[in-house]
């Protein structure tokens, strides 16, 4: 299957997020590796993903997970060599699947050449590639974001006796985007992954990399100016290539990341999630409808970017205090499942493994506008390991099979790079690819068969949203339009069986089609519509006038 | 549920909207325009406050208000398509309102809030009055937390008064009540008040809604029925209670809700009351009365005219309601002298009690007698003025809780009446 030629295919995109090291180890090291994903791409296929995003594989310390970078132009040696990454490349594009690589812009790890040769010596050639100072004192109006372990954007270096700034752990030095051979620099780095056929970056904390004093920081005209010149660098030399925003921010400064349609092509919508998952517990629409109403309008050919779960905690940092009080209390009892300002568990478990709910949500990913990107693992409701550090638990091996290492890898289990689960619930036993593929109603094959129904109609990528405000407060519904084609989504909140009355007047005439089992439902008249759903149900109706 | 067909099909489509709720709020109405839109905005607030993660629903039950008031109601709804402004909400507020009726029946307007807090399957519910000028947000908090959090069926107010305020409850009510049923429910006739869903659809399954219950008194009947059904009551401090200014006119219809249906309760309550002697206090949340002392303009020359003129005209109807040793006791008060006149506790007990049994046997028209009682207590009110003229809260307190000791030293003789009737 070829890769489609329309440059907005990120809109119509379903994209998977993993980590090499996580998904299959074909050498027996214990460790993912670019020639076991390689292996798996036959389940991304079937998934029906049409884009994988790929954690950092670069090399690493791996003290942050890979995004504390020391190369940015090879490839982690745990993970193969960089003719592995380009088989894996071409393997995904035979499949039509595109490959979205993370770039770290904003720092490195203090390990990076770079930085070694910065803190060298103050004259050092590369001392103004990071940001340096006598006192811990500038920028103070800047907010920590790892409130857990930093208590300080300032770290001292006592090789060249001066603070060097981070806004991350204090092992990663940011670099100082007022420096014109950095920013030269980290486009040669993005010029070399797009010259081997990488389709997409997903550039990582975006919104940090301009420093002022007087200021949070934080999407600063200086960034969108630095950001605007990779696009326009990206335009001029490629073609059908995208960047993807991580800035969590609230929707009013995340607009400016869009630009005029000249900086990202995407950006994750963070406040949606949290939300999503409020709404649920709440059994109320408002959490979701508010928040996209105050969604602004982005230019024709961006496209927000959705997901419940991925590698971080999910992040309450775009809330209320009272909602993430409400969520700690609702979905992180224990605080051991709290991180930061997050919660760091799986969508299964935060769901209590519940089938309707996990079904419902998946639903809402699917259908509201933007495009959905589902964590490796989730597709088959893996579990998570809260026992393990920092975000690490919801990082563990992928479950292919009941068998050795749950088919992850033939090394011993004790030289995996994270133990697997075990549990009784979650564990790869009970929890992998092989049993649900053989399962005909299994989450996997729901899976697969609700991504294959949004990808047959451009209307969820592509189509606007207009939301229905039925009486019943527990049904979120909306219309989904493109072109001629209209698509009703009507979802249950609710534990319980709802009846709801949708004023669908203005279709009179048109028969619904429920598009998962393409059954006609009545045609609408002149009276409200009446729904019943049971708990946590959903339905997607296409109109068609017969 | 005796009878589901009094909720129109549109109040229970509203109903079907709502769903299952934590948190009921009851409002009954009738052209409440001038008072009504403070009240609901701080019953919100008080729910935003005290409740913000609980499933909350404001019913207004209105008798066929023509001055907009359904509409303040349910203006303060709180969804994503109307949200509010300057407060911060979880989840969607509910308000939804229903006409019960032209003209205002508290019985059918608490009957319709118990029905809509059945079918919601309400955990706590109160009821606000729509007259209360000085509402306020912890009231919402004070009278629902003990039904929510602490397992109780009833939560009556209790408020800080002027000690001249509220004198139907401080000499009649409060006393009688006590004295029979013996619990020490200070706001037997409650403006606001606290329920369980539990104690709710108990009394919603009663008989006789269509006359006895469905009248006047509804809410004196309901605290009656939380007494005797051995629910779990107790007292909340609310704060100060604004004097809401009646019309002497008003008397009457007054009693007729409270007094009526109290008297109206002894009979069907007799295998209870008749059991109980001596009198428990309720477990109480801060205060159970305070009292303020400021000066009070009160014409009590007037109460005591209205009181002789009544002693006089209605010397017929006392003859039939009253013994002859208390008559000829009234009708010689009746003609003492400004400075001379008491009407003494034990006088106005005996008074009471008679009526009462007079009311069992319905020596005539039973409404008769409630109109009847009025001068009397006109009289017996302007004895508290005189008495408490120059009163502390404390000797006030004194004097009411010396009222009550009467009306429990004198039970038997209600019984003895009683029994006399059969």
């Amino acid at each position: 299957m070829p890769l489609t030629t329309d440059p907005l295919w990120y809109k119509d995109a379903i994209i998977y997020q993993v980590h090499v090291r996580t998904f299959h180890d074909s050498n027996g090291d214990g460790i993912g590796d670019f020639q076991g994903l390689e292996q798996k791409l036959d389940h991304l296929q079937e998934l029906g993903v049409s884009a994988i995003w790929l954690m950092p594989f670069f090399p690493s310390p791996l003290r942050d997970d890979g995004y504390d970078i020391a190369d940015y132009y090879s490839v982690h040696s745990s993970y193969g060599t960089l003719e592995d990454f380009r088989k894996l490349l071409e393997s995904a594009h035979e499949r039509g699947i595109r490959v979205i690589i993370e770039m770290v812009l904003n720092h490195t790890s203090d390990q990076h050449p770079w930085f070694q040769e910065a803190r060298s010596s103050q004259n050092n050639s590369r001392r103004d590639w990071y940001v340096w100072s006598d006192t811990d004192t500038r920028y103070k109006e800047t907010r920590i974001i790892f409130l857990d372990t930093e208590t300080s954007n300032w770290a001292w270096d006592s090789t060249s006796k001066s603070f060097y700034w981070h806004r991350f752990f204090s092992h990663q030095p940011d670099l100082n985007y007022d420096n014109p051979a950095v920013r030269e620099q980290m486009w040669n780095v993005m010029k070399f992954w797009l010259d081997m056929g990488v389709d997409a970056f997903r550039l990582d904390a975006v919104p940090y990399l301009v420093e002022r004093e007087g200021t949070s920081c934080e999407n600063l005209p200086e960034t969108h100016s630095i950001l605007k010149d990779l696009r326009r660098k990206l335009d001029e030399q490629f073609t059908g290539r995208m960047l993807l925003a991580e800035a969590n921010q609230w929707p009013a400064d995340l607009r400016p990341y869009f630009g005029d349609g000249d900086e990202f092509h995407m950006a994750f919508h963070f406040p949606l999630m949290p939300r999503m998952f409020m709404g649920l517990k709440l059994e109320d629409r408002k959490p979701i409808t508010e928040i996209l109403q105050q969604t602004p309008e982005i230019p024709p050919t961006c496209q927000w970017s959705l997901f419940l779960r991925n590698h971080d905690e999910l992040t309450l940092e775009m809330v209320t205090d009272m909602e993430r009080d409400y969520m700690y209390d609702m979905y992180a009892a224990s605080k051991t499942m709290r991180l930061n300002l997050g919660i760091r568990r799986r969508l299964a478990p935060l769901l209590s493994n519940d089938r309707r709910r996990i079904e419902l949500m998946n639903g809402m990913l699917m259908s509201l506008p933007g495009t959905p990107i589902v964590y490796y693992g989730d597709e088959i409701g893996m579990g998570d390991n809260i026992s393990l550090g920092d975000r690490n638990g919801v990082r563990t091996p992928m479950q292919w099979s009941g068998g050795w290492n749950a088919g992850f890898s033939t090394a011993e289990p004790e030289r995996l790079y994270a133990p697997l689960i075990h549990d009784p619930v979650y564990g790869y036993p009970a929890v992998n690819v092989v049993s649900q593929r053989e399962s005909e109603h299994s989450l996997l094959r729901w899976m697969q068969r609700i991504i294959a129904v949004r990808r047959s109609s451009g209307v969820f990528g592509r189509g606007s949203i207009e939301f229905l405000y039925p009486a019943n407060h527990r049904i979120l519904a909306y219309l989904r339009r493109l072109g001629k084609e209209t698509v009703l989504v009507v979802n249950n909140l609710s534990s319980s069986a709802q009846a709801v009355e949708l004023d669908l007047r203005r279709y009179k005439g048109n028969i619904l089609i429920e598009m998962f089992g393409n059954n006609i439902f009545p045609r609408v008249g002149d009276l409200p519509y009446l729904l019943t759903l049971g708990p946590y149900q959903f339905y997607w109706f296409r109109l068609r006038r017969v | 549920m005796e009878d589901e067909s009094f909720l129109t099909d549109d109040f229970l489509r509203q109903l079907i909207n709502v769903g299952e709720v934590d948190i009921l709020v009851g409002l009954p109405t009738h052209n409440n325009a001038k008072t009504i839109g403070p009240i609901v905005n701080t019953i919100r607030s008080g729910i935003l406050r005290g409740f913000p993660r609980e499933r909350a629903v404001i019913i207004n039950a209105d008798g066929g208000s023509r001055d907009g008031t359904p509409g303040l109601v349910t203006g303060i709804s709180i969804d994503d398509m109307r949200p509010a402004s300057s407060l911060y909400a979880l989840r969607t507020l509910h308000s939804i309102s229903t006409n019960y009726g032209n003209g205002p029946k508290s019985g059918v307007a608490l009957r319709t809030i118990l029905a809509a807090a059945e079918l919601l399957r309400a955990k706590a519910c109160i009821v606000m009055s729509p007259e209360s000028a000085n509402v306020q947000p912890e009231w919402i908090s004070s009278l629902l937390w003990p039904i929510y959090r602490d397992g109780f069926d009833l939560v009556s107010p209790t408020y800080r008064r002027h000690k001249f305020d509220g004198l139907l409850m401080t000499n009649l009510l409060y006393p009688m009540i006590r004295a029979l049923y013996g619990v020490r429910i200070r706001e037997a006739y409650m403006p606001e008040f606290g329920f369980s869903n539990r104690l709710g659809s108990q009394f919603l399954s009663q008989n006789g809604w269509s006359d006895g219950i469905g009248g006047t008194g509804a809410e004196l009947r309901f605290t009656l029925a939380a007494i005797t059904g051995g629910y779990r009551v107790c007292q909340s401090f609310l704060g100060e209670k604004k004097h809401i200014e009646r019309h002497a006119s008003d008397l009457v219809p007054t009693l007729r809700q409270t007094v009526g249906a109290l008297f109206s309760a002894l009979e069907s309550d007799f295998p209870v009351w008749s059991k109980v002697s001596g009198s428990q206090p309720l477990p109480t949340t801060g205060s159970d009365q305070e009292l303020l002392l400021d000066p009070m303009r009160v014409n009590r020359k007037r109460l005591r005219e209205m009181f002789s003129t009544g002693v006089a005209e209605l010397e017929s109807v006392f003859q039939v309601i009253l013994s002859p040793s208390t008559l000829a006791e009234l009708q010689r008060i009746a003609r003492l002298g400004e400075d001379d006149f008491q009407y003494s506790a034990e006088l106005w007990v005996r008074t009471v009690y008679e009526f009462a049994a007079s009311y069992q046997k319905s020596v005539i028209s039973r409404d008769h007698i409630i109109q009847a009682l009025a001068p009397l207590f006109r009289g017996r009110v302007c004895t508290f003025l005189i008495e408490n003229r120059t009163g502390s809260a404390n000797d006030v307190e004194h004097n009411i809780e010396g009222l009550c000791l009467e009306f429990e030293r004198l039970k038997p003789y209600l019984l003895q009446l009683w029994k006399s009737r059969e």
